[in-house]
Order: C-alpha cells, then structure tokens, then sequence
C-alpha cells in the first residue's frame, strides 16, 4: 500500500508551491493571484500530511485543518475586497492599484 | 501504486499550469478545481481520507464556489493581465522557479535514487508497567536517584526508575520527560530514549525472602511502545515480561479480548462454558473440565505472555481455568461489544497466606490505536491536544466574518471616502478664512467657502 516515500510527494509539493508563487509573481488579474496563493496553501498542506505520514502522528493533519480554516477567511475577506475594489474602480487588475505607492 | 501516484501527480502539475496561463479566469478557476481534487486524491494515498474528504467539501465546494461566484459576479472572467510593462517578469519569475526548484528537489531527488535510507533521528521507545505481584502497596524501581511515579494498574502504585546501561544511555535517561500521574489512561507511558535498561524493583512486602531486590535488563527499539508486566514466577521471584501494546483493532462487530497470565505456578486457560454459571460448584473435583460443554478459546497460556481473541458480540460466562482444570476466576454475563478492545491480567489477590487464593482478572487499558488519519485519531488529538488553538481559529473565523460583513456594506468605500474629504476640510478651513481675513475676498470659491462662525461645519 505504502509503497510511495515521503520524497515524491515533497517534490509535487514543491513543484506546485513553485508554480503558485510564479503565478502570484506573473498575474496581474487580483483573482488568479487569490488563486495561486490557494494553490500554494494546498501544496504546503501536502507536505504537512505526507511528513504525517512519515512520523505517524496526525498533528500534521491537525495543522492542514488549521491552515484550510485560515485560507476559508482569508478567501472570504479577499474576495469581499475584491468586490469593493471593482465597485470603485471597475478593475482588479492590482497594477492599477497603486494608491498606497510611496 | 507508483503509477497512480505519477498519474496523480502529473495531473495536478498540468492543471495548476493551465491555472497560470488561461486567461479566461472561469477557466483557471476550474483548472484549480481538478488541482485540488488531485490534491485530496493524494491525501487519500497518505492514509489521510478524513482531510481527503474535507479538501474537497472545503475547498472544492466552498472556496472554489466562492471564487467562481465572485469571478461571475464582477463579469471578471476575461479581464486581461497585459498591462504592457513587467513582462519580463514573467519570464524572470519562471526561471528563478525552476532553479529553485532544481535546487531544492536536487538532494531529496538523489536521496530517493539512492537507497540510503536516513538515520532515525532521534529514537526514543515508551515504556508502562503493570504490576500483577500480590502484596506491597508500593514497587520501588530504582536506579540513579531519579524518582518519577508511575502508577501501575488499577489499585497499585509504583515508583519507577530507569537507567540506561553505559554512561550516554544514563545521560540520556536524565532527560527523559517526568513522568505525569495526570495523563489518561492510554498514555501511562514514559519516554525515553531507546537502547538497553536495567529495571530494578524492591518489593515492598517481606515475604519474598531472596527477591527484595531484583532487576533485569530490558532492551527498548525505537519508535515502539512497550508494557512491562511484573508478575511472581513460580519461585516466588519477581519477574517481567514485555507485552504487545498495541492490539490490532476488532473485526467489523466483534471485540477483541487480550490475556495476559500474571499468576505464577499456572498455565491460564479461557474457557467459554456456556450456560452454566454455577461452575464452581460443579468443579471442584479435577476431572470436571471434559464434563462441560465448555468451548476453549484461550489455551494454557502460559506465564507473562499475552494473547489476544476476537469474541462476536454477546453475552458471555467465561472461565479461567488453570492447567488442573481447576477454575481460578468466574466472569459471568460478560458483555462483548462490537468495537471493544480490552486486555485482562490475571493475577493472584494479595491475601493472608495459607487461606485459598483468590484471582482478579483486572482490566488493564492496551488501546486499540484509532487508525491513522481517521475522523476519530484527529477528532482526539484536535480536542485534546489543540483545543486553545481551535479556540483561536474560531475567533479568526468570527472577526473574519465581522470583516466580511463590513466589507459587504454597499457603501463601505464610499463612507471611507467621504471621511477622508471632510478631514480634509476641516484641515483646509481655517487656513481658507486666514486668506479671506488677509485678502479681505473670497480665496476659495463654492464648497470652500469661509464660514464665519468656526466650528459651523457645512453639510455634506
């Protein structure tokens, strides 16, 4: 059953925190960037349930429960900001967003 | 098994990449849908199908939805990414993405090729007592003066010290964690490194002549759980033997029923006799074992070891029959429920010597682990370990959705606005009426005109 080590799925979780922070990096539309950091938030969730696994200790789940709750508010308060912010400016694209530039 | 994993895998790949570079963003939103349902594909390969199955209650249904809703609210699907400047960034950030990753996956990636499995990092064993030796209230186990109470079965008390066998291992036990009376039941366990230990006890009572003090050397493997029981063998000494801690769980609708011998001089036999609760009286001669209709469903166990059965789910009058066939103990209208794990030591009464000794079958707590990553392994440590953080996590969600709520108000912005325009009037007013007063006109027209009264404040 257990054949798979813990390596393989650090690397996929890796590749995959990679391929989020590249897209909070190269998008600019403020909703993929949402996306992408929810997709670096699942990859760490990944390595923290396949070290469970390795240790044989469910903290680890314990800890993926924790980081899903804080992502649900944190979609939740992004999304209703995103919301007000195209309300004023008809945009999300954050290069637009340049009022708190010094 | 490797197949379904490198299948999985290249999957969510593929769909977090057409995430990144679809531009209609329904569409990368529900390329991050498959993503995540490869990811709780994943958890369910790691034993975890209780987080696999809120990954996607959670995520899928509920974050992902959200998205979209909000995606299709706004008509944002096809707003476009090119603002013309940063696009070099895109490149950049690519590259620096894969020499990361190269860097980071090059030694984990040549580790997994290589078949040298890492060192166990830091090996500690658990250790628990049971005391079947009739008589003192107390066992003292001592070595170095390190006392750390560990209270043994039900009625009885000990005091135990452990020492390791060379002077890293005595090191090594100084800092083993105290041991804490207050914890449940199912974690009477000391931690300790692993490697060899002498146990040595005194026994408290007189009447072992030659084993006041006894000790043994025990050999503790890493990353295992261990129960020591001490019992009386045959020459009235003290003796130890190592249990199996961890029973395997029940069948589906049966119980499982473990034995551990503890009466020295015996070989314990279980026996199920059926209807007939009265089987004291009708045994007592030898012989009367081959009489009953009696079902065997432990034979002659003998001292210090440990067996374990499964028992459909019932009612049950159970014996225990010593190797004469004499019967020892009576458990009459023992109840089998289906999920059950219990493991019974059998052990003589401390009892004034000479008079007919009698024999408990105390309960001592060997718990079936819930299996790993079950609703009911995170359940217990969630609400036992990490309750004060579950707290905190709810009081994030409430100021999350008083967030939500503020943030919902059809004026938010706007009221922020407004607030701001007025400070800066009311900044701006005196200045504009130290102009009119100078100049004697007007400096400002319309909305900034000077009022004479200070204070007065214009309506909005």
């Amino acid at each position: 059953m257990n054949a798979i080590g813990t390596e393989p799925y650090i690397i996929l979780s890796m590749v995959l925190f990679l391929m989020g922070a590249l897209g909070v990096l190269i998008r600019r539309n403020a909703i993929l960037l949402f996306m992408s950091v929810e997709l670096m938030l699942n990859s760490a969730n990944l390595a923290l349930v396949a070290f469970a696994r390795e240790w044989g200790q469910v903290d680890g789940h314990i800890f993926v429960f924790f980081v899903m709750t804080v992502a649900a508010a944190e979609v939740a308060i992004g999304l209703a900001l995103i919301v007000n912010i195209f309300r004023e400016r008809q945009s999300i694209n954050i290069d637009d967003l340049q009022q708190m530039r010094g | 098994m490797e197949w379904l994993f490198l299948m999985v895998s290249i999957v969510a790949v593929f769909a977090a990449g057409m995430m990144l570079t679809r531009q209609n963003a329904v569409h990368s939103a529900l390329f991050l849908i498959v993503n995540f349902g490869c990811v709780a594909l994943l958890y369910l390969m790691l034993d975890a199908p209780f987080l696999a199955m809120v990954q996607v209650t959670v995520y899928t249904g509920a974050i992902m939805v959200l998205f979209l809703f909000v995606i299709m609210l706004l008509g944002a699907e096809t707003t476009t990414d090119s603002s013309g400047r940063m696009r070099w960034l895109g490149w950049a950030g690519s590259l620096v993405a894969i020499a990361l990753l190269l860097i980071f996956a090059f030694p984990l990636a040549s580790d997994m090729l290589g078949d040298n499995s890492s060192e166990s990092h830091d090996a500690r064993a658990s250790l628990r007592l049971i005391n079947a030796v009739p008589g003192g209230d107390a066992q003292v186990f001592r070595v170095l003066e390190m006392d750390f109470e560990v209270p043994l079965s039900d009625e009885v008390a000990a005091t135990v010290n452990l020492v390791g066998l060379g002077e890293d291992a005595a090191a090594a036990a100084i800092e083993a964690v105290r041991y804490n009376d207050e914890r449940p039941a199912s974690r009477r366990y000391t931690d300790l490194p692993a490697g060899d230990y002498t146990l040595t006890a005194t026994v408290g009572d007189s009447s072992y002549e030659s084993g006041d003090v006894y000790s043994a050397n025990v050999s503790l493997a890493a990353e295992s759980a261990y129960t020591v029981l001490l019992y009386q063998n045959a020459d009235g000494l003290l003796d130890y033997t190592l249990l199996e801690d961890r029973i395997h769980a029940p069948s589906v609708g049966k119980m499982r029923l473990g034995l551990v011998n503890g009466v020295a001089g015996r070989q314990v036999s279980l026996v199920d006799v059926g209807q007939y609760t009265t089987i004291r009286s009708l045994c007592e001669d030898a012989a009367c074992s081959s009489l009953l209709p009696h079902r065997v469903l432990i034979d002659q166990l003998p001292l210090g070891s440990q067996i374990s059965i499964e028992l459909d789910e019932g009612e049950y009058n159970l014996a225990f029959v010593d190797q004469d066939s004499a019967v020892l103990r009576i458990l009459a209208g023992y109840k089998a429920e289906r999920g059950v794990v219990e493991t019974r030591v059998l052990a003589r009464e401390p009892g004034v010597p000479g008079s007919q000794p009698a024999y408990r079958a105390a309960v001592y707590h060997a718990f079936a682990a819930p299996a790993f990553g079950s609703p009911e392994a995170i359940g217990q440590v969630l609400f036992i370990d990490y309750v004060l953080p579950v707290m905190l996590v709810g009081v994030l969600l409430l100021v999350a959705l008083i967030g939500v709520i503020v943030l919902a108000r059809p004026d938010a912005l706007a009221q922020a606005e407004r607030r701001r325009i007025n400070r800066r009037r009311r900044v701006s007013r005196p200045l504009a009426s130290v102009i009119a007063q100078q100049t004697g006109a007007d400096a400002l027209s319309g909305d900034y005109m000077p009022k004479l009264k200070p204070g007065d404040e214009p309506a909005d």
